[in-house]
């Protein structure tokens, strides 16, 4: 298996013996049973479906692509991989995240899962650090993983657009096999901004979001919600 | 040397800074080649401060700093003459730094005037913000593509912006760093980016009373649509998007007037 991926995806000496283990462990943390409770949160997705702006499986791939480009996405990534720096300093990061969230709810929802993940592996029995926001806690944590940091960055983006798709699937509604075909669609956009993340720091970061951003804070005073975020 | 590119000659510079004393009087006034800082008379209790580019808009190459200090616990409301406007330029991008910074306990209300983006412009724009503990800032940024009114719709574009707020620390509290590039504007419908908008409005307050105004903000802007207000942290953000700057201008005022105790810059013609 290690061979095989050293061939295929031209990994050097980085890789220590220890990525196979180190690919089990971030599954596990980024599948839906780790106790991090993703699926309360939808990113402003709620509103973009009850304005109708999100109807359709075109309209829900084309959202989630656009988070992942230009979005949430690769600002989550970009603090992801810089966490995963040997001097990387989780506390400026966390500064960052928080900076860098454009309303309340968008705070809310990286703090809390952030709280809940260092949380639940320090029930766990390690010692991950006092609790910071969720991309800077997963990859601070996957710092000795043995994974490069464009491939947390990649499978941390497809547990996310996962986590959004599954529960829009059933808010707008449409087929589960329509949430399917729109997490593998997506593969392409996934790697192509775990690559683009790992060459940003969050000072270089740039973003073009503005209707998910908008969405976002309008969840605020929606009526009806489901979802906290 | 008649070889060199003649637009070599066009690029233009400028720097002015400008300083407020605790009193609110003037300190220190800096003016450089083509930026001028003005500081009108006015009768209320803020000064202040009007910066203008006197040679009436942005190309590739030229490169302008505006700075303003104010000092522990005086006051200041900045804005700029005119509306910003870049122009099409074959060669780079036109840079604008803007450095502000507020004392402890100061009110800083920085309130330029739109940023016109023209078809095939270029520029790159940081504005920078240091504040004092307990200071008061408001700062307002509204990007325009092109004018519609006029037909021009735009297609090529290269515009990155950073607004940056920082504690006396060098602490990040507030981060917006956006980029619109020939991609976006090619993408213009889709729903989580620009969503059909031709102007984005973006207020950020950072104040110790930020959370306490969130209430009156939000009845402030009614419902006015594309617009929204959001509260947390010491922090209120309002952001707007739409396809007119006067609308979006005028339902933005209510919340403005309601931010910094009614005064709007005298040269906002309103």
């Amino acid at each position: 298996m290690t061979t095989h991926m050293i061939t295929i995806m031209g990994i050097t000496t980085t890789i220590t013996p220890m990525t196979d283990a180190g690919l089990l462990t971030l599954t596990h943390w980024l599948s839906p049973v780790f106790p991090v409770g993703g699926y309360a949160y939808s990113a402003g997705l709620e509103t973009a479906i009850a304005d109708a702006l999100v109807a359709d499986e075109e309209a829900l791939a084309d959202w989630l692509d656009h988070s992942l480009a230009a979005g949430a996405g690769l600002t989550d990534a970009v603090l992801l991989t810089s966490a995963m720096e040997a001097d990387a300093d989780a506390a400026t990061l966390n500064d960052w995240a928080r900076a860098l969230s454009p309303s309340a709810e968008r705070w809310q929802e990286t703090w809390e899962q952030g709280q809940a993940f260092t949380r639940a592996l320090a029930d766990m029995g390690s010692d991950p650090g006092v609790p910071v926001a969720l991309p800077v806690a997963v990859g601070r944590a996957a710092r000795d993983l043995g994974l490069r940091p464009e491939q947390v960055a990649a499978l941390y983006l497809q547990a996310m657009v996962a986590n959004l798709a599954t529960g829009a699937v059933r808010h707008i509604p449409l087929g589960q096999t329509a949430g399917q075909r729109i997490i593998a669609g997506l593969a392409p956009r996934i790697l192509d901004t775990a690559a683009h993340a790992v060459t940003l720091t969050p000072e270089t970061c740039f973003t073009a979001s503005f209707g998910a951003e908008l969405a976002a804070m309008r969840h605020e005073t929606q009526e009806t919600r489901i979802f906290r975020t | 040397m008649f070889d060199a590119p003649f637009s070599s000659y066009q690029r233009s510079r400028g720097r002015a800074r400008v300083a407020l004393g605790a009193t609110g009087a003037l300190t220190g006034l800096f003016q450089q080649g083509s930026a001028k800082a003005m500081l009108p008379r006015t009768h209320g209790p803020l000064p202040e401060v009007v910066f203008l580019n006197t040679s009436g808009g942005l190309t590739g190459g030229d490169r302008f700093q505006f700075s303003l200090d104010v000092a522990a616990g005086a006051g200041a409301m900045a804005a700029t003459q005119t509306a910003e406007r870049a122009y099409a330029s074959p060669d780079g991008v036109a840079e604008v730094s803007v450095s502000l910074s507020a004392g402890e306990g100061a009110t800083l209300f920085w309130l330029p005037q739109e940023t016109i983006l023209f078809d095939r412009s270029g520029l790159d724009r940081r504005t920078e913000v240091t504040l004092g503990e307990g200071a008061r800032y408001l700062g307002l940024e509204t990007v325009v593509l092109g004018r519609e009114a006029m037909g021009e719709r735009v297609e090529t574009l290269d515009f990155q912006d950073v607004r940056v707020v920082r504690d006396a620390a060098g602490r990040v509290i507030h981060a917006e760093q956006i980029a619109l590039g020939s991609g976006t504007l090619a993408g213009r419908d889709r729903a989580a980016g620009l969503a059909g908008a031709s102007v984005l409005a973006s207020l950020v307050y950072i104040a110790p009373d930020a959370g306490d105004r969130i209430g009156p903000v939000r009845a402030a802007l009614g419902d006015a649509p594309g617009c929204a207000a959001s509260a947390w942290d010491g922090r209120l953000t309002i952001r707007a998007m739409g396809r007119d700057s006067w609308d979006l201008r005028r339902a933005l005022i209510p919340a403005i007037r309601l931010l910094t105790n009614d005064h709007l810059p005298r040269v906002w013609q309103t």
